[in-house]
């Protein structure tokens, strides 16, 4: 069978056939990795992370959503503007040129959201502070970032690693813990 | 009326599931047809219409219906009471053990039949063993704004703490498990257990007769409760075993 194989595929209309065959392996493949090389959705501005952490400004002053509900919400131009009003050099530097031009036309940043999960997993935000994690557990340490990215795979048996190494032995939290209503409805 | 849970071969975690958790009562007395229930649960639960032609097939979606019947011949028919029918969130639910991939399975914290979308492979098993037919397929992408361009717009009332459901997933009423979540963490935050009527479903909410009673089946001073232990309470298909939590009044 094998033999046969070969022999036809040293025939012309073999090897043309291989030839394509091959092509078509390869294009496949060089488009799978191109995907995966695609850069995220860019930001409106380069938002340096590790510079606005570095001066101490909370996590919560600008996502303050996260102690409340669900979301944790991401900032309008108005709550930058709130500290960058004060800053003389907002006014001059190329790289802040998008807030002013978006302050002046009464326009907002579309934030491209970083930390995502899929449409059927409803994620709080709001128990997982109360129960003492803090953002840096699962968002990674944002003094070291400039703009935000994803420390990690954000899936299912992540979350669950630390939904049962917190439950511990206490059945009734594990229970509710590992339940699948908890996250998908 | 008590249930024999050995005869049933409810033994083991089921058998803590006769207890039951989340409860509903509701008085066919009470219930006037009026449809609000139905159109409150669309709303709620980003439930699609299927068009004429999908209808006719009878894949119409509604997780809850109400049902009426006629008594005698025509033309000396009466109308018997309105029956709104949704999932009765059984106790030994025959959905269940039926599906291949699990994604139709029994939650233990809250106690109901949970439907987990990304696990169903749409094999329709579920709804083929559902004594109550209240199990809705989704057989097209009636939701997606590419496949219907008219659904644009309503797109924008969906509800953000309910999954949009795709092509060839199964779904069913979830008891507003979004709402027990919400009030259970309002609850939380607030150091204290959720209270007996503090939030109900979105049918009862909307029934004008209060025909609709939500809340907790386990404490017995919850009104739940007390409505279900009525002498006029009767379950659905209860010979089969299979321990609904949705408990009727039927005409006193």
């Amino acid at each position: 069978m094998i033999k046969r194989f070969f022999v036809w595929a040293i025939s012309p209309m073999g090897r043309i056939a291989v030839v394509i065959a091959g092509m078509f392996v390869f294009s496949l493949a060089a488009f799978g990795i191109y995907q995966t090389q695609q850069n995220p959705n860019p930001q409106p501005i380069q938002f340096p992370h590790n510079l606005h952490v570095g001066l101490g400004i909370q996590c919560l002053y600008c996502h303050p959503g996260a102690s409340k509900g669900p979301s944790a919400g991401l900032p309008t131009i108005s709550k930058c503007w709130g500290c960058h009003q004060q800053i003389a050099k907002t006014q001059t530097s190329p790289k802040l040129k998008p807030m002013l031009d978006a302050m002046n036309n009464g326009t907002n940043f579309v934030w491209a959201p970083v930390a995502k999960v899929p449409e059927f997993v409803h994620f709080n935000h709001r128990p997982h502070i109360a129960a003492g994690l803090n953002c840096e557990n699962c968002h990674g340490d944002m003094t070291k970032v400039t703009i935000a990215e994803n420390p990690q795979v954000m899936n299912m048996g992540w979350c669950l690693n630390c939904h049962r190494e917190r439950a511990g032995d206490d059945e009734a939290k594990l229970i509710k813990l590992t339940d699948c209503g908890t996250c998908h409805y | 009326m008590t249930v024999d849970l050995n005869k049933l071969h409810a033994v083991g975690a089921i058998a803590e599931e006769a207890e039951g958790k989340w409860g509903m009562v509701i008085d066919m007395d009470l219930c006037t047809g009026c449809q609000a229930c139905v159109a409150a649960c669309a709303m709620e639960n980003n439930i699609p219409y299927v068009e004429e032609v999908d209808a006719g097939y009878g894949r119409s979606m509604h997780w809850i219906r109400t049902e009426r019947f006629w008594e005698g011949e025509y033309p000396e028919v009466k109308m018997s009471a309105y029956q709104p029918m949704l999932c009765q969130q059984c106790g030994k639910a025959p959905c269940e053990p039926v599906c291949p991939a699990f994604a139709t399975v029994h939650s233990q914290a809250e106690q109901i039949n949970l439907q987990v979308y990304n696990r169903c492979v749409g094999t329709r098993y579920c709804a083929n063993n559902c004594p109550y037919q209240v199990r809705s397929f989704n057989w097209r992408d009636y939701q997606d704004s590419r496949v219907r361009p008219e659904i644009t717009i309503l797109a924008n009332q969906f509800n953000p703490d309910v999954t949009v459901r795709r092509r060839g997933v199964m779904e069913k009423c979830t008891f507003c498990i979004q709402r027990i979540h919400k009030a259970q963490d309002k609850a939380k935050s607030e150091g204290r257990e959720v209270e007996d009527g503090e939030f109900t479903t979105a049918c009862a909410q909307a029934c004008p007769a209060n025909a609709i009673t939500f809340g907790r089946i386990d404490h017995p001073e919850s009104l739940v409760a007390q409505l279900a232990r009525s002498p006029r309470a009767e379950h659905h298909l209860e010979e089969l075993g299979t321990l609904p939590r949705v408990t009727y009044l039927k005409e006193g």
